[in-house]
């Protein structure tokens, strides 16, 4: 395969509509403002703990984690994305899976919401396992070959156009919002005076492109924030966050 | 890479290790999902992705001027040219620590991390305390990782909330005068690459 048309497959395969319509599909109650925005929260506890620095715990983990890859690159998915399905899990399910299982809920929400396989299936598969059964392989080497090109493979975004909003130093708001589906927008900078810090390019807006919209790429921006602004005093000294936002976010401040 | 399945497992498979096996066996039996493909995959970032990736990439810049400003200025490319890149780092961004600046990298709404430098991320990164008090009290944080900055370094939050995925270059210590790429490469941590950590010439990297 040229590289392409590994390029082309990727963004097919990476970027593809949902297979119906989204409406069609179950969302936690609690829409997308979830648990998963975690920045500022307080009660997690220590961040170094034994076993921390691990990429994986279980044997079983890595092969979730190509799963789910596979499951995107291959097309066997629909809705809009794993993270954003990871995203509608029921806040107390999120928290309380590992993260590898939360791999594992998406993967699989892709696969039923296409109709790759259907309610209960795995559930019966799980009772023969149980029973003694082994997990059967299935052999194609082109697909580990293809799976290798699109992980190696770099896609960068678009260049911003001439026209920006917002140059380095001007600025800025973060709006004030309350989405109930995905957004890179974290709810500790809404409201937020920052400063644009560069533009980093040219990107689809991921609140409405990861549900199949069609949406022109955006600026975004590399946006700093000043410790205070966003906490209130410190007895710390002052810090300073940077966060990559998309035009979208921000008006002028 | 061994199967885990097939085998005898001195234990009872825990119920989300028995789904994720049944997923598997499921797509295989469809023939959708390949074992050689998950494998390909599982061998990929135990082999040849990871923070021996971004080491080098540290070391090139610390012995090497030129290619330290085009790290700085359009990192995709100086990548590439020590043969490195892929998904999660599409848009790569390298920030410099100095003196009186401290970069440190995290992402409060999922997990994003370059991975074609520094591989899968470790559990900690992915974790709700991190996620959580990386941005709200990142000198709390680094004390546990054993450092404390003085009151005159800046700390810069990268929060990677979109595409752009960001690797700290860090500082070369003092006494590392005359010391050759590859001897450098081994101080280079992955977490003075995420900025929880600083080199150290006593320290050798574990890969």
């Amino acid at each position: 395969m040229s590289a392409d048309a590994v390029v082309v497959a990727r963004r097919e395969r990476t970027g593809s509509l949902p297979d119906k319509p989204m409406s069609d599909f179950e969302y936690a109650d609690s829409g997308m403002d979830g648990v998963h925005d975690m920045g500022g929260m307080h009660g997690f506890g220590r961040v170094v703990e034994p076993g921390s620095e691990l990429a994986y715990h279980e044997g079983w983990e890595p092969r979730v984690f190509a799963i789910q890859m596979l499951v995107g690159l291959e097309g066997l998915g629909a809705g809009p994305g794993g993270r954003p399905v990871r995203e509608e899990m029921e806040p107390a399910h999120y928290l309380a899976a590992s993260y590898y299982e939360r791999w594992l809920y998406s993967a699989e929400q892709r696969l039923l919401r296409k109709g790759t396989i259907t309610p209960g299936e795995v559930e019966g598969v799980m009772e023969r396992l149980a029973a003694g059964e082994s997990v059967p392989e299935h052999s194609d080497a082109a697909m580990a070959e293809r799976m290798r090109a699109d992980l190696r493979a770099v896609y960068p975004m678009d260049a911003p156009p001439a026209d920006v909003r917002f140059d380095r130093g001007q600025r800025v708001r973060v709006r004030r919002m309350h989405p109930a589906g995905h957004t890179r927008c974290p709810r500790y900078a809404r409201g937020a005076l920052g400063v644009i810090e560069c533009v980093r390019g040219a990107d689809r807006l991921p609140d409405r492109a990861v549900y199949g919209e069609q949406v022109t790429p955006e600026p975004v921006y590399s946006v700093a924030f000043r410790s205070q602004e966003l906490w209130g005093p410190s007895e710390e000294a002052p810090w300073t966050i940077l966060l990559d936002l998309w035009d979208s976010y921000l008006d002028p401040a | 890479m061994t199967h885990e399945h097939g085998h005898h497992h001195p234990r009872p498979a825990s119920a989300v290790e028995l789904r994720a096996r049944a997923l598997e066996a499921l797509l295989a039996e469809r023939g959708l999902v390949s074992t050689d493909a998950i494998d390909a995959v599982v061998e990929l970032y135990e082999r040849d992705v990871g923070p021996q990736n971004g080491a080098k990439v540290v070391a090139r810049a610390w012995v090497d001027e030129r290619y330290r400003e085009r790290l700085l200025s359009t990192a995709n490319d100086a990548i590439t040219e020590l043969g490195f890149g892929g998904a999660e780092g599409d848009n790569m961004v390298v920030v410099e620590n100095t003196p009186t600046v401290h970069n440190m990298i995290v992402c409060t709404l999922c997990s994003c991390y370059p991975w074609p430098v520094l591989g899968l991320p470790p559990s900690w990164y992915k974790s709700p305390p991190y996620r959580a008090r990386a941005v709200s009290e990142p000198r709390a944080v680094l004390r546990e990782f054993g450092l404390e900055l003085g009151d005159e370094v800046e700390i810069r939050v990268w929060d990677s909330s979109a595409e752009v995925r960001y690797l700290v270059l860090p500082m070369r210590p003092t006494e590392t005068d005359g010391w050759s790429e590859h001897e450098l490469a081994a101080i280079v941590t992955r977490d003075c690459m995420i900025g929880t950590a600083v080199p150290s010439a006593r320290e050798t990297a574990i890969a």
